[in-house]
C-alpha cells in the first residue's frame, strides 16, 4: 500500500496531465468526429485556464464557478469564429484556427493582466485528481451517448459526404459549429483544471506546438469512437515519464513509437484495442474518419 | 473500462519508475567493520531535453565533479553523496514530476535546479510546500526567492547571480565608460527576457540614462536587421539586447554591420559560451556572475578539475553548479544530520564567505546569492573584464 | 526607409526559400510535410559536417548538402509517407507520421552537436561583402534573394513544360488516373520529395551561412510562415508562394515600423486570417484550388 501512495504522490502531477490531455482530446475529437479538421482548442485552453486564474485571484470566485466561467468564455469565443471559419474546409480550416490561436497567443503577450510574456505564477494548485478525471469520465459518457444519438449520426453523415448531408435535411452549418463549441467548451474546462495544477501559465504553453499536440492525441488513438482520444493522450503523455530510463534517448524512442504506431494502426490505437467494436463500426461505414 | 485503461496506464508508469530507480542497496549483510552510513541524496533536476537542452551536459558534469571531490575527500562526516538527475525536458509539469520523486521516492536531502526559471515556477513551490531545501542553480529571473508569487519560498535558496544584481552593475559600468546619455533596448517576448527589459529599465532610469525605444522581437523572428534598423533611427549611444544567445548573437551581427562603432550591453543571456565564436562578440558589455579568468586559487583549481574530467572548459553553468554543491556539502557538514531538512535549511542559511569558484559566496536574508559581479567583455574567443 | 526596404525583400526570400519546397508537396501530393523544417536544419548540419569535421570549402559543402537532403527527403517518403499512402490511411496521419521523424532527427543531431547554436568554423564561410555607394551587401544574402524567385521560375517552368512537370501535374490531379495513364507514380513521387527537401536542403546551408549560426531548432520558427506564404499566395501555386512571401516579409517589417511593436506579430496571423476569410483561394489560386 505504502508503495501505491508514494507513486501517487510522486507522479500526481502526469497523472493530472494524462487526464488533462484527454479532455483536450476529447475536446478536438468532436469536430474530428464530423470530418473537420481544426486547430484553435489549445487557444481554448489558454482561455479556460487564464479566465478561471484571473477570476480566482482578483475576485476570489469559488473555484467550480472560475471554471465554469472560463469555460463558458471559451466557447463565447468559438461562436463567432466558428460561423466564420466554417465556411472553409480540409486545411485551410486547420489553418485559419491556427492563425487564430496564434492571435490568442499575441493578444495574451501584449495584455498586461494576463502578465504578458511573464504569465500568471502562484496559481493555487486547487484541481484535485478525482475533479481532472470524474470529468473525463462524465465528458466521455456524454460524448458516448451524443455519437449514438442523431446528432451523432448527422455528424458522421457531414464527416462522409456534405452535400448528401445537406440534401437530406441536415443543418450542416449548425451542426458543425455545435461539435466546434462544445469542443471548445471542453478546452476551455480542461484549461481551467490545468492551471490549478502546475502553479503557473505562459502564453507559450497554449500555442502552434500544444495545438498540433492535441491533434496527435486524437488521431493516434484514433477518432471511430471516444475511447480513442482518451487512449492517445494516456499514452502519449505518459510516454516522456515511461522512457525516462532511455536518458538522452528519450526523444528518439518516443519517435520511433509514434512513427510505429501510425503506420501499422494508422486509424488510431483503438483499432488494436478495440478491434471487434472497429469491425462493426467498419461494417457500417463509420470508419474513415479525418 | 475507461478507469481499467487508467489503472492500467498507472501500472505501467510504476513498472517504468521503479525500473527507473534500481534503489542502491546498501548492503549492511556484508558490512564486517561497522556498517556504513547511508549515501546522502542529493537530487539535480535539469533540462537534458526539450528547448533548454544546451545547458547540459554543463550543468550536471559542474555538480557530479563536485560531488566526486567530495566524496574522495571522505563525505560528509562518513557518508558518500549520491547524485540523482532527473530530466525536467525544459517543460513544467516534468519539472514537477522530477521534484515530486526526488521526494516522495528519493528522500533527497536537498535538490538542485530547475534549468529554467518558468519550469522553477511550477516545481519550487512543490518542494516549499514539502519542506526540503532547494537551491537554484541557473534561475536568474524576479520572483525566485525573496517575495514569490506563490506565497513564502524560505525553503528556496539562490546561487544562480540574479538579473537583479548583475544588470545594474553592468549597467553602471557602461555608463561610465562609455558615457551613455541615451540607448535603445531590443527585448524578446519570454520570461526572461521581460523581466530583463524591466530590470534594465530601472538600472537605467537610476543612472540618468534615457531609454528612447524598446522594440519588441518574438521568438518565432528569424532576421533581426530590420529591428537594429529602427533602433538606428533613434541614434542611440548604445543598444540593450534583452533577449537569449541565439538572437544576440544576430543582433551583435546587425549592429557591427548597421551602427559601427556601437556596443551592445546584454543580460544573462548573452553570457554564453556558444557566443564566443561570434566574429563580433567584442561589441557586448555583459554582467556574469563568474570569470573562467578569475586567478582566485579555488576556481584554477575548478577549472583545471573540471578540464581533467570531462575534457572540455567548464562555463558559468558548471561553475553554478558546482558551487551549489560545494555549499550544499558545507552546509550538510554542519547541519548534524542530512535527514533534518530544518538543520539543514538553518545550515544554508549560516553558509559565509564560503571560498567557491563565483568568489566568496554566502547567503542573503533574502536566501539570495552574495557575490561580486564580473562585468565582462569578449577579447579573442574568452570573457574578459570590461575596462 | 531603403535599408527597411530591403531587409523586407531579404526576409521575403528567406521565407520564399522555405516555403518552395514546401509547398512543392503540398501541392503535387497533399502532404503538410512537417518534417520540412528537419531537412532545413540538416542541411545546414550536413554542410558544418563537410566543412568542420571532413575539412572541405563551403562550394563543396553546399552541392553534397542539397544532395544528401535530396536523398534524405527520397528515405523520408519511403519510411513516414509511402507505409501510409499503401495502407490507405488518412491524410492526418502523415503529419503525425512526419512529427515523428523530426523528434528523432533533431535528437539524433542534438546528440552529435549539442542543443545550443554553433558557427562554422572561422574563415570556413563566405562573405563576400561589397559597397555600392554607402550601402553594404552581401554576397551571400543577395544569392537568397536571386534564387527565392530564380528557383521558383525553374520550378514552375519544370512543372509546366516538361515531362516530368505533366507527370507530376497528373499526379497531383488524380493518383489512379495517372498511373492508368502510364505515368510512373513512384518515381514521380519520389522526385516530389528529392527536389523538395534538395530546396530546403538548400534554403538551411545559405541561411547558417548569411547568419553563421545554426541551431537543431532553427527550422521551427519558419513552419508556421510557410502555411502563411502558401495560403496568402494561393495553396498549390508556387508563384503565388514566393509572392506571399514578400507579401508577409513586407507586412512585417511595415507593422514594426508603424504599430506598436507587441502586436506585430498579430499582423501576419491578422493576415493569414483575412486572407483565408476574404478570399480562401489566395492571391493567385483560382477558384477550384488549382494543384501545381
Amino acid at each position: 500500500m505504502d508503495a501505491v501512495s508514494d507513486f501517487l504522490r510522486t507522479y500526481s502531477t502526469t497523472i493530472a496531465v494524462i487526464g488533462v490531455s484527454a479532455l483536450l482530446a476529447l475536446s478536438v475529437w468532436l469536430t474530428l468526429y464530423a470530418g473537420q479538421l481544426t486547430l484553435g482548442n489549445a487557444a481554448f485552453m489558454g482561455v479556460g485556464a487564464y479566465v478561471s486564474a484571473l477570476l480566482g485571484r482578483h475576485l476570489d470566485t469559488p473555484f467550480p464557478v472560475a471554471l465554469l466561467i472560463g469555460s463558458v468564455a471559451a466557447a463565447a469565443l468559438a461562436l463567432p469564429l466558428g460561423s466564420i471559419v466554417f465556411r472553409l474546409r480540409g486545411v485551410y480550416l486547420a489553418i485559419a484556427t491556427l492563425a487564430f490561436g496564434e492571435i490568442v497567443r499575441v493578444v495574451l503577450l501584449a495584455t498586461p493582466i494576463t502578465g504578458r510574456g511573464q504569465g500568471l505564477n502562484g496559481i493555487p494548485p486547487k484541481t484535485e485528481l478525482w475533479h481532472i478525471y470524474l470529468s473525463v469520465l462524465v465528458v466521455a459518457y456524454v460524448l458516448w451517448r451524443v455519437q449514438g444519438s442523431t446528432i451523432g449520426r448527422a455528424w458522421a453523415a457531414i464527416r462522409e459526404d456534405e452535400i448528401a448531408s445537406a440534401s437530406q435535411g441536415i443543418a450542416v452549418g449548425r451542426h458543425k459549429l455545435a461539435a466546434f463549441v462544445i469542443g471548445a467548451l471542453i478546452a476551455g474546462w480542461a484549461g481551467g483544471l490545468s492551471a490549478h495544477v502546475t502553479f503557473s501559465i505562459d502564453p507559450s504553453d497554449f500555442g502552434f506546438t500544444k495545438a498540433v499536440q492535441v491533434l496527435v492525441f486524437a488521431v493516434v488513438g484514433g477518432t471511430p469512437n471516444v475511447l480513442g482520444p482518451i487512449l492517445g493522450a494516456g499514452l502519449l503523455t505518459a510516454l516522456p515519464e515511461l522512457l525516462r530510463p532511455l536518458k538522452d534517448y528519450r526523444d528518439i524512442f518516443q519517435g520511433a513509437i509514434l512513427l510505429l504506431v501510425i503506420i501499422y494502426l494508422p486509424r488510431g490505437l483503438v483499432t488494436f484495442v478495440d478491434v471487434r467494436r472497429t469491425r462493426r463500426l467498419s461494417r457500417i461505414g463509420a470508419l474513415d474518419v479525418a | 473500462m475507461r478507469r481499467l485503461v487508467a489503472v492500467g496506464i498507472g501500472g505501467v508508469l510504476l513498472l517504468a519508475s521503479c525500473g527507473g530507480t534500481a534503489a542502491p542497496s546498501a548492503n549492511p549483510a556484508t558490512a564486517t567493520v561497522a556498517a556504513p552510513k547511508p549515501d546522502i541524496k542529493i537530487g539535480l533536476a535539469t533540462a537534458k531535453s526539450g528547448a533548454a537542452n544546451f545547458y547540459n551536459p554543463q550543468q550536471s558534469n559542474g555538480a557530479l565533479l563536485a560531488v566526486e571531490q567530495i566524496n574522495a575527500a571522505g563525505g560528509i562526516a562518513g557518508a558518500k553523496l549520491q547524485l540523482i538527475v532527473e530530466d525536467d525536458g525544459s517543460v513544467r509539469d516534468q519539472g514537477i514530476t522530477a521534484f515530486k520523486k526526488f521526494i516522495e521516492q528519493d528522500k533527497v536531502a536537498a535538490i538542485l535546479g530547475p534549468t529554467l526559471s518558468a519550469v522553477a515556477a511550477g516545481a519550487h513551490p512543490v518542494a516549499q510546500a514539502a519542506g526540503i531545501p532547494v537551491i537554484a542553480i541557473s534561475n536568474t529571473g524576479l520572483g525566485i526567492v525573496g517575495k514569490c508569487d506563490y506565497g513564502p519560498c524560505d525553503w528556496i535558496f539562490r546561487a544562480s547571480l540574479g538579473e537583479q544584481s548583475a544588470v545594474p552593475e553592468t549597467v553602471k559600468a557602461a555608463t561610465q565608460k562609455l558615457g551613455l546619455k541615451k540607448v535603445v533596448i531590443i527585448y524578446g517576448d519570454g520570461k526572461f527576457e521581460l523581466d530583463d527589459l524591466t530590470i534594465f529599465k530601472d538600472a537605467f532610469k537610476a543612472n540618468g540614462v534615457t531609454v528612447t525605444k524598446e522594440i519588441a522581437y518574438t521568438a518565432k523572428d528569424v532576421d533581426f536587421a530590420p529591428f537594429v534598423t529602427q533602433a538606428k533611427g533613434e541614434n542611440p549611444d548604445a543598444i540593450v539586447a534583452s533577449s537569449l544567445a541565439g538572437p544576440a548573437g544576430k543582433i551583435l551581427d546587425e549592429v557591427a554591420k548597421q551602427m559601427p562603432g556601437k556596443r551592445v550591453i546584454g543580460g544573462n543571456g548573452l553570457n554564453s559560451a556558444a557566443l564566443l565564436s561570434n566574429a563580433n562578440a567584442g561589441l557586448m558589455v555583459v554582467g556574469t556572475a563568474w570569470s573562467k579568468a578569475s586567478t582566485d586559487k579555488t576556481n584554477t583549481d575548478f577549472v583545471a578539475a573540471y578540464k581533467t574530467r570531462f575534457g572540455v572548459d567548464p562555463d558559468q553553468f558548471a561553475a553554478q553548479s558546482y558551487t551549489a554543491m560545494t555549499v550544499l556539502a558545507d552546509a550538510l557538514k554542519r547541519s548534524g544530520s542530512a535527514t533534518d531538512h530544518a538543520a539543514v535549511k538553518k545550515a544554508l542559511e549560516g553558509v559565509s564567505s564560503l571560498a567557491t569558484p563565483l568568489g566568496a559566496f554566502s547567503f542573503t536574508a533574502d536566501h539570495d546569492v552574495k557575490q561580486p559581479t564580473f562585468v565582462m567583455t569578449v577579447k579573442d574567443g574568452q570573457f574578459t573584464p570590461f575596462q | 526607409m531603403a535599408e527597411q526596404l530591403y531587409n523586407a525583400v531579404f526576409i521575403g526570400s528567406i521565407y520564399a526559400l522555405f516555403a518552395l519546397g514546401f509547398a512543392l508537396v503540398f501541392s503535387v501530393l497533399d502532404i503538410l510535410n512537417l518534417a520540412h523544417p528537419t531537412v532545413f536544419m540538416l542541411g545546414a548540419f550536413i554542410a558544418l559536417f563537410v566543412i568542420g569535421t571532413l575539412g572541405l570549402p563551403w562550394f563543396v559543402a553546399l552541392p553534397i548538402a542539397v544532395l544528401v537532403t535530396g536523398l534524405f527527403g527520397i528515405a523520408l517518403d519511403r519510411v513516414a509517407f509511402a507505409p501510409l499512402r499503401r495502407r490507405g490511411a488518412p491524410a492526418l496521419s502523415s503529419m503525425i507520421s512526419s512529427l515523428a521523424v523530426t523528434l528523432i532527427v533533431v535528437r539524433l543531431v542534438e546528440l552529435r552537436y549539442g542543443g545550443d547554436f554553433i558557427t562554422f568554423p572561422a574563415g570556413s564561410v563566405p562573405a563576400f561583402v561589397f559597397r555600392v555607394g554607402d550601402a553594404t551587401f552581401e554576397g551571400i544574402r543577395l544569392a537568397i534573394v536571386v534564387l527565392s524567385v530564380v528557383l521558383m521560375l525553374i520550378l514552375t517552368y519544370v512543372l509546366r513544360r516538361t515531362q516530368l512537370g505533366r507527370d507530376l501535374r497528373a499526379l497531383a490531379e488524380n493518383p489512379r488516373a495517372a498511373r492508368l495513364l502510364g505515368v510512373d507514380v513512384d518515381r514521380a513521387i519520389a522526385a516530389t520529395f528529392f527536389v523538395s527537401s534538395a530546396l530546403g536542403g538548400l534554403a538551411g546551408v545559405l541561411l547558417a551561412f548569411a547568419y553563421n549560426t545554426l541551431d537543431s531548432r532553427m527550422g521551427v520558427p519558419l513552419e508556421l510562415r510557410a502555411f502563411t506564404v502558401m495560403v496568402v499566395g494561393g495553396m498549390g501555386s508556387l508563384p503565388g508562394a514566393v509572392i506571399g512571401a514578400y507579401v508577409l516579409g513586407l507586412g512585417e517589417v511595415a507593422s514594426l515600423v508603424y504599430l506598436p511593436t507587441e502586436l506585430r506579430d498579430a499582423f501576419a496571423f491578422g493576415l493569414l486570417f483575412l486572407v483565408l476569410v476574404l478570399r480562401p483561394t489566395g492571391l493567385l489560386g483560382q477558384k477550384s484550388p488549382d494543384r501545381v
